[in-house]
């Protein structure tokens, strides 16, 4: 080693230094009151039993593995992006905080900091001890401009003011400005693995498409076999295996997401036990073709319905404002009740779904009860477009200059085909056709992004407080990796939208949430379908579920973390039950057939 | 037009192979119900009498609901339209046709839900699919899809095939061998997966499709031409046809083509089962037409997913075994029929 370069290590080496001194004196204010949460109630069952193998599907595999940049929003995101703790969580029932990745925590008097001290036990897969400069690395991160991802890097700059380090294990962080929901804004930013990344660099997203980086989960990445399945197992030594919230969660020793692309395969799959459970939560489903199966009348595979409280993902759909016909208010009205949902609620669905009224359902009094959706209703569909100059042409459909009201429909999903297939029917008594065009899911969700769609049939997952900046905003509008699928490009929805970002009291952010949906409503852009507002399944009986089978949000019984918050994994195997069924089906031994309803949770 | 003896003589054997024959007549029919079909599977009404004037609006534009004094401006429902007539008991009247239901329209009710198994009562002979569409609809326009695809596949494969082929035998040498090797290359593709790639990322059309077909099908034909135009090529009246002075085009379409018409006329049939089971097939596996177009392939699939369901799949593995096996009886009787060595048997 040259002179030089041993000098430029020195000078570095002491700059370094220098720059945490800085840091560090920073001065824990002397004010602050520190929480934390150890009598909520538990939701899992403490008694569970660890092992076994649990098998899942994926319909289709994922784009990388990588939870940031192009391409890294697909399903299976869900599960990586679970996998790794926050700072705090939520009860999933009472909604109180919880201790995950932050022992204590503590609020400033401007609703501006929030204090956390971190869990001195928190440890990387792959073993070093997480401590602050990983969380002043994962602000650093997200923000990076190498990790293409627009909305991160805007998030946490227009958002995070910064990250303050006191200690390896006490930080804070201070929001630009005050928020009646700070843990919620703060809770997300996540540690990132410093020792893993390094510097980050242009080639982030290629580089990191398919390693598997350290994470604070349950559970780590096995094997990937591309195209094939994808395989967690559970850290023997997880470092939260004993906390309280923890404990009787997380409990099979290993995951295999196998690509399936197809339900019904996996229906047959699950027939011949080569799945662990079948989720029945479709009318067709429940009603009929699992409707006299012989393990469950045998009672080797138990029936379970739940019904859940909680935030409705906004089906529908989505209009893309920067297509010709979409241009006109009217047309975007017309469409809407153009669309006979209703009777496709009575009929085709059986009367379990109901109908979404709003862009917002189920988020408590952020929701404004006030909007109706807008119903069939075709001399309703003849004034907005006659109005708006279109006449019928010779078919029946909607014809104005060059114009024909015919428009594309994408999704994804094969059970949606006769849903589609019979709104389709009934638009055409409204002058309006439908083309309906089913690509691959990765396919569909990349077109939505680019905004090359007409019309997409899909619904968002949801977060703790309603968001609409992704959705609604301009500064999202007509270009390509945003979530504003429909272009809404409207100033005053930006004013709203933007008051709604800058609002610190609870009770303006609920009045500007109610404007938001009524605008949102007004624009027409997003139509709204149905919600399911429960979830049902068929599952072999060795699997154990606790007394209460899962919480308000969640959206199966073997979610294996559930929410954003991570509250699942509250299913187990016993093996003894396990083995006991695998000898009654060889001899044809039978048990008591099993239905369960559980209305614990369910909304009147 | 007056046909040649030989032709005639082939006809004639041809005809007398009743298998083939019979087969060949059946498929005819049922190429002209499907061709037809509006006329007895429909949801518009054969004739209309109101008021003292006639309607026919099974072709042309849609006639709405005004136009018979009814209150809506959509299409007219000349079911309700027919009972509502016989209610009145006056002197309108509709004629509907044997099967009153489209492929696209859902009959769908308050209290049941489909499928709906066969019944005379509701005409629905055959019964309905998973959300309420008519069976013998859904086959029958089916049916008519794909045979035109499987038509329009097969004029232009051959058309490709046989210029390709001809031109590959006759010319031979550097064209040959370069052609040769290319269709090599291009027969390794595999064509299954291009067209799950084609379809995932857009939605194949009809011409799309045999588009697709064409440009990696085209193959198949040009080794048969390229030897049969070989032989021929080397036989003694086409030197003498050369040394008389004809040009190469008049050779090739007025000696070596009518010489490999047989060859041509025996892959017709199979060429046709061929596009029939690609094009269900792709249906069956979702790559195919967009929905809701009826298709034999989307039956399939509806009928393994509902088993229990039994006419859905039962009717659907019917109608498929007819057509396939009648079409494979009328490949079998033409190539016996074309056959030159009929009676040269070796003892």
């Amino acid at each position: 080693m040259s002179v030089k370069k041993l000098l430029s290590y020195w000078i570095m080496g002491w700059l370094l230094c220098f720059t945490t001194s800085i840091d560090a004196a920073e001065k824990l204010p002397n004010h602050i009151k520190w929480e934390t949460n150890d009598t909520a109630p538990v939701w899992a069952d403490p008694n569970a039993k660890k092992g076994g193998t649990f098998r899942d599907t994926i319909p289709t595999f994922p784009l990388t593995i990588r939870m940031f940049g192009p391409d890294s929003n697909g399903s299976f995101a869900r599960v990586l992006r679970r996998n790794q703790l926050r700072l705090i969580s939520y009860h999933p029932d009472t909604e109180e905080i919880l201790p995950q990745l932050a022992t204590h925590w503590a609020f400033d008097d401007d609703r501006k900091t929030m204090y956390f001290k971190l869990d001195k036990r928190a440890r990387w897969s792959d073993g070093p001890l997480v401590t602050a400069d990983d969380f002043v690395f994962g602000l650093e991160f997200m923000r990076s401009k190498h990790i293409v991802s627009p909305w991160y890097n805007n998030f946490y700059t227009k958002e995070i003011e910064k990250l303050v380090k006191y200690d390896d294990h006490t930080i804070a962080i201070v929001a630009t400005k005050p928020d009646p929901d700070l843990p919620e804004l703060v809770k997300d930013l996540l540690p990132q693995p410093k020792h893993f990344y390094g510097e980050l660099t242009k080639d982030f997203v290629r580089k990191y498409n398919w390693t598997i980086k350290p994470n604070t989960g349950p559970y780590f990445i096995d094997k990937i076999k591309k195209g094939k399945s994808i395989t967690l197992k559970r850290k023997k030594d997880w470092w939260a295996k004993d906390l309280k919230y923890f404990k009787g969660r997380f409990n099979v020793d290993k995951i295999i997401f196998t690509v399936v692309r197809d339900q019904s395969t996996v229906f047959e799959y699950f027939k011949k036990n080569k799945v662990d459970y079948f989720s029945l939560t479709l009318p067709s489903y429940w009603h009929e073709k699992a409707k006299n199966l012989d393990i469950h009348q045998k009672g080797y595979a138990k029936k379970h319905w739940f019904y859940t409280n909680s935030r409705e993902p906004p089906i529908g759909f989505w209009l893309n404002e920067d297509k010709e016909v979409f241009k006109d208010r009217n047309v975007r009205h017309a469409f809407a009740h153009a669309m006979n949902v209703e009777k496709l609620l009575k009929t085709l669905l059986r009367g379990d779904y109901a109908r979404l009224h709003n862009v917002t359902t189920g988020f408590g009094k952020y929701t404004n009860p006030q909007i109706r959706a807008r119903n069939f209703d075709i001399p309703k569909v003849e004034a907005l477009m006659t109005q708006s100059g279109w006449k019928r042409g010779n078919d029946g459909i909607w014809i104005k200059g060059k114009m024909r009201y015919s428009v594309r429909v994408t999704y994804t999903s094969d059970t949606h085909t006769a849903r589609l297939a019979f709104l389709k029917e009934e638009a055409k008594k409204a002058g309006v056709e439908l083309n309906l065009q089913r690509l691959d899911g990765s396919a569909a969700f990349k077109s939505f992004l680019e905004k090359k769609h007409d019309v997409a049939w899909m619904g968002w997952s949801t977060g703790f407080r309603p968001q609409y900046w992704g959705s609604f905003h301009s500064v999202n509008a007509h270009k390509p990796q945003t979530n504003n699928i429909t272009n809404t490009d409207d100033p005053e929805m930006d004013q709203l939208i933007d008051s709604y970002r800058k609002a610190s009291q609870t009770s303006e952010r609920i009045k500007l949430a109610h404007a938001i949906q009524e605008k949102v409503h007004e624009i027409g852009s997003f139509v709204p379908a149905y919600k399911v507002g429960y979830f049902r399944a068929i599952y072999w009986r060795w699997w154990q579920l606790p007394r209460v089978p899962a919480t308000r949000s969640s959206e199966s019984f073997f979610d294996l973390f559930a929410d954003d918050y991570g509250t699942g994994g509250l299913f187990w195997l016993d093996p003894e039950i396990k083995k006991e069924t695998q000898q009654a089906m060889k001899t044809g031994k039978r048990f008591d057939s099993k239905t369960l309803i559980d209305n614990t949770f369910k909304a009147n | 037009m007056r046909l040649d003896p030989l032709t005639l003589k082939k006809i004639r054997r041809f005809r007398s192979i009743k298998r083939g024959y019979y087969s060949w007549l059946l498929f005819g029919l049922m190429l002209l119900l499907a061709f037809f079909a509006e006329l007895w599977i429909n949801n518009r009404a054969l004739l209309v009498y109101y008021e003292g004037q006639i309607y026919f609006p099974t072709y042309g534009t849609m006639m709405p609901g005004n136009t018979f004094g009814l209150e809506y401006a959509y299409e007219t429902n000349y079911r309700d339209l027919q009972k509502k007539f016989q209610q009145e008991a006056g002197d309108n009247f509709v004629i509907m046709p044997l099967v009153p239901y489209n492929a696209f329209e859902m009959d769908l009710r308050e209290t049941e839900f489909p499928p709906f198994p066969p019944s005379w009562k509701d005409r629905h002979y055959l019964g309905t699919d998973t959300i309420g569409r008519d069976m013998v609809a859904r086959l029958v326009y089916g049916f008519r899809i794909c045979i035109i695809f499987s038509l329009l596949l097969l004029v232009v494969t051959f058309a490709i095939g046989i210029a390709l082929g001809c031109l590959m035998g006759y010319w031979g040498g550097k064209f040959d061998l370069f052609f040769q090797r290319l269709i090599e290359i291009w027969s390794s593709v595999p064509f299954l997966y291009i067209i799950m790639i084609i379809a995932s990322i857009v939605v194949p059309s009809l011409t799309i499709l045999v588009l697709i077909y064409v440009v990696f099908g085209w193959m198949g034909m040009t080794w048969y031409m390229r030897t049969t135009t070989y032989k021929e090529k080397a036989r003694d009246y086409v030197m003498a046809a050369k040394a008389l002075g004809a040009s190469n085009t008049r050779i090739i379409f007025h000696h070596i083509l009518p010489n490999a018409v047989s060859l041509i006329v025996t892959f017709v049939p199979f060429s046709v089962a061929g596009g029939i089971s690609g094009l269900t097939a792709l249906d069956y596996l979702g790559f195919g037409l967009p929905p809701p177009t009826p298709s034999w392939g989307e039956l399939l699939q509806q009928g393994t997913n509902n088993l229990h369901a039994v006419w859905i799949v039962a009717s659907t593995v019917t109608a498929l075994v007819v057509v396939m096996v009648s079409i494979t009886f009328i490949g079998e009787a033409v190539r016996e029929g074309f056959d030159p060595k009929l009676h040269s048997t070796f003892e």
